[in-house]
């Protein structure tokens, strides 16, 4: 089994570990800590303390804060409980007419505002842009990833976490309330 | 009494439902005895492989397989697992595995029988084929009176007589215009084609001897497969290549499950992918086809606990009167192999897909249409598949990044627009066929780097776009441009591998067709392939001139185009005079008439997806960028907030100016930006009214809502819309 430092495992997350030591990575069987020293280079990135429970994006985290599983942006805004759609908790900008597209893709490059619409996900705390979505109008966002956190730690990692909570999308609660 | 083919797949069935390895194999007794010779042989059997490819494109001789190398060669067991496939055009292997199940199935092993020297093929649609151009053969392989193994091939073959000339058929109208059909057919006996074999593709095709050129290579392919493997059976015995056969196939199965338990997560991964077909309005075959389309290809995808993966394509929206429909045994092969270039590639064959449990596509969508359509053409089937397909490539580079396994992953691709030709060659010859251009995107962003410029294709590993002097030879044609295509892999902190656009001037031709054909392009829309904050590459827009100035350019020594020029001033407009300049033209279509000497095409092909938030590039990279003409100063610095300098000709950052535009558009963003919820109170009246939404969407979502009630359902639920809404398409 493989081992790699966890300073050229920061290389590589940067963009800047030299390519034979990437295609050692690439071509190595894969090294059995590389999520705990991820989650250490992370944690030691993001701006909160509350232990990081899965990486959900480079930016997003599923975090353990006062007793609730929560998304966390690097910046240490919270999204909420991660098994609602994040998405519901940001900022969005949506490029929907010609004139906002225009400002990414130019002339020939335009897609068709009746075809598709770009959506902008933005942290509240930071102004990082989190994910793009290029949709027509009427497709309800992604939920990227929904995480079975308990199975992942119970069952895969072999180290239960201390409480365990039902595995259930709950973005269409959040729905309910803005419609009541 | 040995068991028959059919009675022995159902033995292995039960002991893989029994055991949960496939063919009962909870040990693998060789590799554990003599791991070396196991692993030996395992590459003495891919070379076999690879070495049937390049006899059989070299016996081929035509320029889609002698110079693209679109073809495939695989080696399987008796009952058709693939144990190995050769190079080439991967995405064919699961389709020849169920090929040869399929003849299993249908009891060909009782009429007409299996026996040495037969040669079986299918091209056919409603029968497992993709679509008629890629003639799949398989032959069976004896030793010593025992059918101990199955060769296979497939080609893609320049012309399958459909009803439009060339191999990527988006304008048929229903099968019935998909071309010569081969419907699981004995189509040769004592390794020779039957005569009525030939006399058929020379009567129904409209390049015979090339099509019959790509046959006799698929059967020189097989053929150099059946001996070698003689050869090493000689050599290792029988008893070991059986069963190290079937151990490689459930070796790449443990392979695919220990990656996907040890290198992801389990849970639930949605990902919705969208397509457009715009036609409304161009030249099409049936009124009914003066339409605009729109697909949906969503995916969902279930990691379970045992580490197997589910997999749904609920929401489909419907078939289209075009050959954009695919069956269900194609799709699947299409998964197979974009699950191996991502998943289970050590030892590529049918394990890794074992380990899936695929919901069939809804009854009558574009994924399975023929429940409800049995009439639905598939010409050119990829297209809306290999753009689902590009969902895997992203989805597990999210799954691959939670366990920080960084290098392994990447973005979607981009999408697929072909060229294809007909008409008179220089030497008088008809031709027709495909170019090689789309077989060389670029590749998408890694999680540590950029992608490659022009170095990659989705549908196969073999990414080369040919020589151009050899399509100059095959087709009227001559190159004036072959350039990287600035801004073409989308912008994000690692952006995917550039494209490139080919520029050809059409010459020494009484006429010649230019198909600028679908086989997975976007051009009204870009994918939703937004990953980490990237924005998505640019959509397929193709340009020409007709009836052009180009002969006295030439002659009066004057500047010719040689590339696509700024997206608000295309060079074609400013350099060239014509008839008809269509600078912006929406794909896929078919010119209104000929071309003719001295007209000027410009044909884009992708990049591939980009990933992370395009303020977090390195401000190096897009200083080098804007060095090489890969990318420009608007994007350089609207979209990457990299302010630059240009003191002695080339462009410097300015570190100081850039971290303060930076701080401005994260400012920006956010006081433009506003709550979740404000939106979804103003967009779901704009849903509920149908506001700016394109007929062909309209129509896409009444279908998948139809076709998928459960889908609906929660669109209605998301929306907060009444029971009984449905869009007016």
């Amino acid at each position: 089994m493989a081992e790699f430092d966890k300073a050229d495992i920061e290389k590589l997350i940067d963009g800047v570990l030299p390519w034979p030591a990437t295609q050692d990575m690439l071509k190595s069987s894969k090294d059995a800590d590389r999520f705990d020293k991820y989650v250490e280079i992370m944690q030691a990135r993001v701006d909160f303390k509350d232990p990081i429970l899965l990486p959900l994006t480079p930016m997003l985290f599923i975090v353990s804060a006062e007793g609730e599983r929560v998304v966390k942006c690097r910046c240490g805004h919270s999204f909420g409980d991660y098994r609602a759609n994040w998405k519901l908790s940001s900022l969005i900008n949506v490029r929907d007419d010609e004139a906002s597209i225009s400002e990414i893709y130019k002339g020939r490059e335009m897609p068709d505002a009746a075809w598709v619409q770009i959506r902008e996900y933005i942290c509240g705390g930071c102004g990082a842009q989190l994910e793009v979505e290029a949709v027509p109008r009427g497709c309800p966002p992604d939920f990227d990833f929904l995480p079975d956190l308990d199975t992942f730690y119970g069952e895969w990692l072999g180290r239960p976490l201390p409480d365990t909570v039902r595995f259930e999308d709950k973005t269409l609660d959040k729905i309910a309330e803005w419609s009541s | 009494m040995a068991l028959s083919l059919r009675e022995e797949t159902k033995a292995n069935e039960e002991a893989f439902k029994k055991t949960g390895c496939l063919f009962g194999l909870e040990t693998l007794a060789r590799k554990e005895a003599d791991p070396g010779t196991y692993e030996a042989v395992w590459h003495i059997l891919s070379n076999l492989c690879n070495a049937a490819w390049a006899t059989g494109c070299k016996v081929s001789s035509s320029p889609i397989a002698a110079e693209g190398g679109d073809a495939l060669w695989g080696l399987h067991t008796s009952t058709g697992e693939a144990v190995c496939i050769s190079r080439g055009i991967s995405a064919h292997a699961g389709l020849l595995s169920d090929m040869i199940k399929n003849f299993i199935d249908l009891g060909y092993e009782e009429n007409p029988g299996f026996k040495a020297g037969d040669i079986f093929e299918n091209n056919d649609p409603h029968y497992g084929g993709i679509h008629s151009p890629d003639f799949d053969m398989c032959m069976p392989l004896f030793y010593d009176g025992k059918l101990i193994a199955w060769a296979s091939c497939v080609s893609h073959v320049s012309d399958a007589g459909s009803v439009t000339p060339g191999s990527i058929g988006f304008l048929n109208p229903d099968c019935y215009s998909d071309g010569l059909p081969i419907s699981m057919e004995r189509v040769g006996e004592n390794n020779r084609f039957y005569p009525w074999y030939e006399m058929r593709i020379r009567s129904r095709t409209r390049t015979p001897d090339f099509v019959m050129g790509d046959a006799r290579g698929r059967l020189a392919g097989c053929l150099t497969i059946r001996d070698r493997l003689e050869e090493v059976i000689e050599k290792y015995g029988l008893d070991f290549i059986l069963d190290a056969s079937k151990e490689y196939v459930e070796d790449s199965r443990r392979y695919a499950v220990g990656r996907v338990k040890t290198q992801t997560v389990p849970g639930r991964i949605r990902k919705s992918q969208f397509k457009d077909l715009a036609m409304k309005g161009k030249r099409v075959l049936l009124a009914k086809q003066d339409i605009d389309c729109a697909f949906n290809l969503p995916m969902e995808l279930t990691i379970n606990a045992d580490a197997s993966v589910d997999l749904s394509l609920q929401g489909a929206s419907g078939t289209v009167p075009f050959g954009e429909n695919i069956s269900p045994t194609a799709l699947k092969s299409g998964l197979m192999m974009g699950y191996s270039h991502i998943v289970g590639f050590d030892m590529f064959n049918s394990g890794p897909i074992a380990a899936w449990n695929i919901e069939m596509p809804p009854d009558g969508s574009w994924a399975n249409p023929f429940p409800l359509n049995y009439e639905a053409a598939s010409g050119v089937a990829w297209a809306p598949a290999v753009t689902w397909v590009s969902n895997l490539y992203e989805v597990f580079g999210r799954l691959f990044q939670m366990r920080g396994f960084v290098e392994e992953m990447a973005a979607g691709s981009g999408t697929i627009m072909t060229a294809e030709f007909s008409g008179i060659n220089q030497t008088g010859m008809y031709l027709t066929g495909l170019t090689l251009e789309q077989a060389s995107q670029g590749s998408p962003a890694r999680g540590y780097s950029d992608g490659e410029n022009s170095a990659w294709c989705i549908y196969t590993p073999e990414a080369d776009f040919g020589n151009a002097e050899i399509s100059e030879l095959y087709y009227p044609i001559l190159f004036l441009g072959r350039n990287v295509s600035p801004n073409s892999g989308g912008y994000g902190q690692f952006r995917g591998g550039l494209g490139h656009t080919a520029v050809w001037m059409v010459h020494n031709t009484p006429g010649l067709e230019y198909q600028c054909g679908d086989a997975g392009m976007r051009s009204k829309m870009v994918a939703n392939h937004g990953m980490y904050g990237a924005y998505p590459v640019v959509p397929d827009r193709p340009a020409y001139g007709h009836k052009t100035n180009v002969k006295e350019l030439i002659e009066a020594q004057k500047p010719l185009i040689h590339g696509r020029g700024d997206p608000e001033s295309p060079l074609i407009a400013s350099l060239i005079d014509a008839e008809l300049v269509e600078d912006n033209a929406i794909a896929p279509f078919v010119t209104p008439e000929p071309l003719q000497d001295f007209d000027i095409i410009v044909h884009p092909i992708a990049g591939a997806q980009a990933m992370g938030d395009p303020i977090n590039r390195d401000s190096a990279s897009v200083e080098r960028d804007l060095n090489e003409g890969w990318t420009t100063s608007r994007v350089a610095t609207d979209i990457h907030g990299v302010v630059t300098n240009k003191p002695n000709g080339a462009f410097v950052v300015d570190a100081a100016a850039t971290d303060a535009k930076r701080a401005e558009i994260r400012e920006e963003r956010k006081a433009r930006a506003i709550p979740f919820k404000d939106w979804w109170l103003q967009e779901r009246e704009k849903v509920q009214a149908e506001e700016n939404m394109d007929p062909a969407i309209l129509t896409m979502w009444s279908t998948c809502m139809e076709l998928s009630p459960k889908y609906g359902e929660e669109l209605r639920a998301f929306w907060a819309l009444p029971e009984d809404f449905t869009f007016s398409g």
